[in-house]
């Protein structure tokens, strides 16, 4: 998947092909696939309370998105999630329904001001990095949820904030519109996130990662990339915490705790470091296979607890002896393919 | 720290790196002392001395990753300027035209060769991060552009078979090579190899001393090397300093080092030793 | 004046639960080299354990306690012999999403097992106060306070001057140096592991009174005893206790007298700061970077 990054440059010549190939072409490929499942759902193929849930998907993606940049690509490790989601889901539910702000400009707020939170939490990382830091990030989270508690004239304590679905250029959306949205939101950030990784930026990032003495050597100035690292990641998080604001409703200080940012972490970890298309396997895996698959089982789905104990087990297992995640599945199907069908073919791979 | 930017000293007009007086220590422990010693435009030029000499805590010193107590470290930079090194952020010396290579490989696994290389031109780059997220058009442009001097610098050092293979699986011998054609992405005026006939066999050696030849000729830089193996040392450089325990013991051709009573009593020292 | 002792007696007590909970991470750290997130809900699920034996099989709670602390034992060296053990070519931060993903584990077992209701825990001196300058403190209270300082003391007597305590600062000093000369580190480790589990279980127990078991009863402990680690640096076994003792002091005084509102943020930020200067922690030396 990695491989396609320069547009249209594939070796065939197959009109339809390139355009196949092209990178940008499958997420918005994958992106119309996704909005039609309102569809499904209006005609009753498929449940509509499964809506709510893949929507919820979408925007755990769109956050996971922002990890994956840290923790795959820098090798930095945080535990804040669940803080700067919480941060931009209050931010912009607090703006739009009781300074009455449009959406766009509220969304955009809880962008900004996440982002600027990041970029100190980037700063600790440069002192603290390493084992430190998932300790220092659960810290600012810890911070951000007592405040959502104890601030409660802006985030009505534990009783819970609640918002309405976004209102558009004057448009109200419903739930399905809302969809939609949370899709277009999750397929820009995608390539938004493909065009950052295969650049200088990512490469910057790979060497941090691989040796910080290394990447000062090459010009890799490592105060600027912790810290912009951070605001996307914290950006993205915001960015997910409004959507959900907005989709789901309502937002409880209790939502926002460690385990929260554990679900994330297992997102990246499971769906597999590094990879873009990973991270949306990982959100439905993580989120979604408990809630539609498993507590449909007869007897398994009756266990309460069921969904962690799953996702930590998995998560266990993956750096155990699966360290490249679910997406590392499909490569390693291609390797058995090929060792299937003849050995020649391989032969010439290797030459 | 004010030390910035300034052209303090001189340089004469042949010289591209001048270390004055250089010296550093640990919690006591004097690891480099009083070292001084000049390298000339186009020269291949060897710091050696037996292990533990302080080779690389001087060279770490004129890279920035050590501030040196004392000293100065005149360097010609690649817009001709002159400037001490002393006192610059580390990431910041590859800029003015200084760019080194490491003891043990420090590559990328997950990327691929070209990737690696790619790495290597950090600084060239202007777009910004905006930009590049966007995919503006010089982003693009740029990033066209720097591919196509990888895959230079990658045929240069003849894999460029190998460039969209990960790095990771690739043997050692490859692995040096690509470290060699990063270095060669930044224009370089002077580039230090930390060691680079370390776990090489005889005939990767002498392909290493051929290589390294051409690197000088092909890019007209000046190639700094800091070695433990004597062969490699001797069959290339055109000057060497030997060093021993942090302090200069002496300076000149390969035959003169070669004769030297100071070096061969640094290094018969070395050897009973062990 | 009696107000001020009063909330350093409350925070001698929360102390020593945080700090038996650091010396577990600490010792988890110093032995397998991971920074243990789920020391907290390891001694929850044991707490569990105590709980559902004092409820249901209306057993003392000495008696359950004990077999509170039998559990963690097998928890502690299960955990180290199917995970951990199997884990030694992983990085730091993979080991601590290890670690991670054993807090979903156990967050997910304890419903499973012992129920969704939360369960009461009673505590071990029912009733009476005492009365030092104007402040009260239960007879509990006291027993918590000298119950943490007896088993740090045995604690440290035990990593001073026993044989098991000396080859577990070996192994933490230099493992593969250890296992070269001789020291089991494999033994040391599982050791470690079942200590670690044991002092979960004990400040499950005694912090459990003063809520109710659920299973996020031991959030709060966790993340102050990481904090106090972090304070007191993972160096040394005695800095995440000064760290935990810190910690719940600082914490307590400021809400006090600072915020009532902000006086735990407040503390937090300061840890933060701190070790954005002193990153090392209170204790400890600072490394060298080699290039």
């Amino acid at each position: 998947m990695k491989k396609v990054t320069v547009n249209g440059q594939g070796p065939s010549g197959n009109l339809a092909l390139r355009v196949y190939r092209n990178a940008y072409f499958r997420y918005i490929l994958f992106g119309v696939i996704i909005s039609l499942l309102p569809m499904l759902a209006q005609s009753g193929v498929m449940p509509s309370s499964f809506l709510v849930n893949i929507g919820s998907v979408l925007i755990y993606a769109v956050v996971a998105m922002g990890l994956n940049l840290l923790l795959g690509y820098s090798g930095l490790i945080s535990l804040g999630t669940a803080g700067f989601m919480g941060l931009g889901a209050y931010i912009s539910g607090y703006l739009t329904e009781a300074m009455e702000l449009p959406f766009l400009v509220a969304v955009l707020v809880a962008i900004v001001v996440a982002a600027l939170l990041g970029t100190l939490v980037g700063f600790v990382s440069l002192r603290v990095a390493g084992i430190y830091l998932a300790i220092a990030t659960l810290c600012v989270s810890e911070i951000l949820r007592k405040t959502f508690e104890e601030l409660d004239q802006f985030t009505n304590g534990f009783s819970g904030f609640t918002a309405g679905y976004p209102i558009l250029f004057g448009i109200s959306l419903k739930r399905e519109a809302t969809f939609v949205l949370l899709t277009v939101v999750l397929v820009l950030v995608m390539m938004l996130t493909h065009n950052l990784v295969n650049g200088q930026m990512g490469r910057a990032l790979h060497a941090m990662r691989g040796s910080e003495v290394a990447a000062q050597a090459m010009g890799i100035n490592l105060l600027k990339y912790r810290l912009i690292v951070f605001a996307i990641a914290t950006a993205y998080a915001a960015l997910g915490g409004a959507l959900y604001m907005h989709f789901v409703k309502f937002s409880y200080p209790s939502t926002w705790i460690m385990m929260f940012s554990l679900n994330i972490l297992a997102v990246v970890v499971i769906g597999g470091l590094r990879s873009i298309y990973g991270t949306v396997i990982g959100a439905l895996i993580v989120f979604a296979v408990p809630d539609l698959v498993l507590k449909r089982i007869p007897v398994i789905g009756k266990i309460d607890g069921i969904a962690y104990i799953f996702t930590g087990v998995l998560i266990i297992l993956v750096i155990m002896f699966y360290p490249n995640g679910v997406v590392g599945l499909r490569q390693d199907l291609k390797r058995l393919m090929s060792k299937l069908f003849g050995k020649k073919k391989e032969g010439a791979h290797h030459v | 720290m004010s030390k910035h930017h300034s052209s303090t000293g001189t340089l004469a007009s042949d010289q591209v790196l001048n270390i004055t007086d250089l010296s550093i220590q640990f919690g006591g422990l004097k690891a480099v002392e009083g070292l001084s010693f000049d390298v000339k435009e186009k020269e291949i030029f060897g710091l050696i001395g037996p292990n533990g000499a302080g080779k690389t805590t001087a060279f770490n010193c004129i890279t920035q990753f050590y501030h040196p107590d004392r000293g100065q470290v005149l360097f010609r930079t690649r817009s001709g300027e002159v400037m001490d090194l002393v006192g610059h952020p580390v990431h910041q010396i590859i800029r003015l035209g200084l760019v080194r290579t490491f003891q043990n490989v420090e590559v990328i696994k997950e990327l691929s060769l070209i990737d690696n290389v790619l790495i290597g031109a950090h600084t060239d780059f202007k777009s910004t991060i905006l930009e590049q997220a966007l995919r503006l058009p010089r982003a693009r442009r740029e990033e066209k552009e720097m591919r196509r001097k990888a895959e230079e610098a990658l045929e240069f050092m003849g894999i460029a078979h190998l460039k969209d293979a990960p790095a990771g699986g690739q043997p050692y011998g490859v692995l040096k090579k690509v470290e060699m054609a990063r270095t060669l992405m930044c224009r370089p005026k002077l580039i230090i190899l930390d060691e680079p006939a370390a776990g090489l066999n005889d005939s990767e050696t002498a392909e290493l001393a051929q290589t390294i030849r051409r690197v000088r000729d092909t890019y007209h830089c000046t190639i700094l090397l800091v070695e433990h193996d004597m062969r490699l040392v001797m069959n290339i450089c055109d000057r060497i300093c030997a060093i021993s325990f942090g302090q200069f013991l002496a300076c000149g051709t390969p035959e003169e080092i070669q004769n030297n009573k100071l070096v061969q009593e640094a290094y018969l020292g070395e050897e009973e030793g062990e | 004046m009696s107000t001020f002792l009063q909330v350093v007696l409350r925070s001698l007590e929360t102390g020593g639960v945080y700090a038996l909970a650091a010396l577990g991470i600490i010792i988890i750290f110093r032995t397998s080299n991971i920074t243990h997130f789920a020391q907290g809900s390891m001694g929850m699920f044991n707490t569990f354990v105590v709980a559902t034996l004092v409820t249901s099989l209306q057993l003392p709670l000495w008696a359950a306690a004990l077999c509170g602390i039998c559990t963690a034992i097998v928890l502690g060296c299960l955990v180290d012999f199917v995970i951990i053990r199997r884990t030694k070519k992983v990085s730091p931060v993979a080991k601590q999403i290890i670690t991670l993903g054993l807090i979903m584990v156990f967050v997910g077992l304890a419903p499973m097992l012992f129920g969704v209701d939360p369960l009461m825990l009673p505590r071990f001196i029912d009733s009476g106060d005492l009365n030092i300058l104007g402040a009260t403190l239960s007879y509990n209270g006291l027993l918590n306070i000298l119950l943490g300082f007896v088993i740090m003391l045995v604690l440290f007597y035990v990593l001073q001057k026993t044989k098991m305590g000396i080859a577990i600062r070996t192994t933490a000093s230099n493992e593969p140096v250890a296992r070269l000369m001789g020291v089991p580190t494999r033994n040391v480790t599982l050791f470690a592991w079942a200590l670690a589990a044991c002092l979960g279980c004990l400040s499950g127990v005694m912090i459990a009174p003063t809520t109710s078991v659920t299973p996020n009863v031991m959030d709060p402990v966790q993340i102050n005893a990481l904090i106090a680690c972090v304070l007191g640096g993972f160096q040394t076994f005695y800095g995440p206790v000064l760290g935990a003792y810190i910690i719940a002091i600082g914490k307590n005084l400021l809400t006090l007298y600072v915020s009532s509102v902000w006086g735990e943020q407040l503390m937090y930020l300061l840890v933060l700061l701190f070790i954005v200067f002193r990153p090392q922690g209170l204790v400890g030396k600072k490394f060298i970077k080699k290039v």
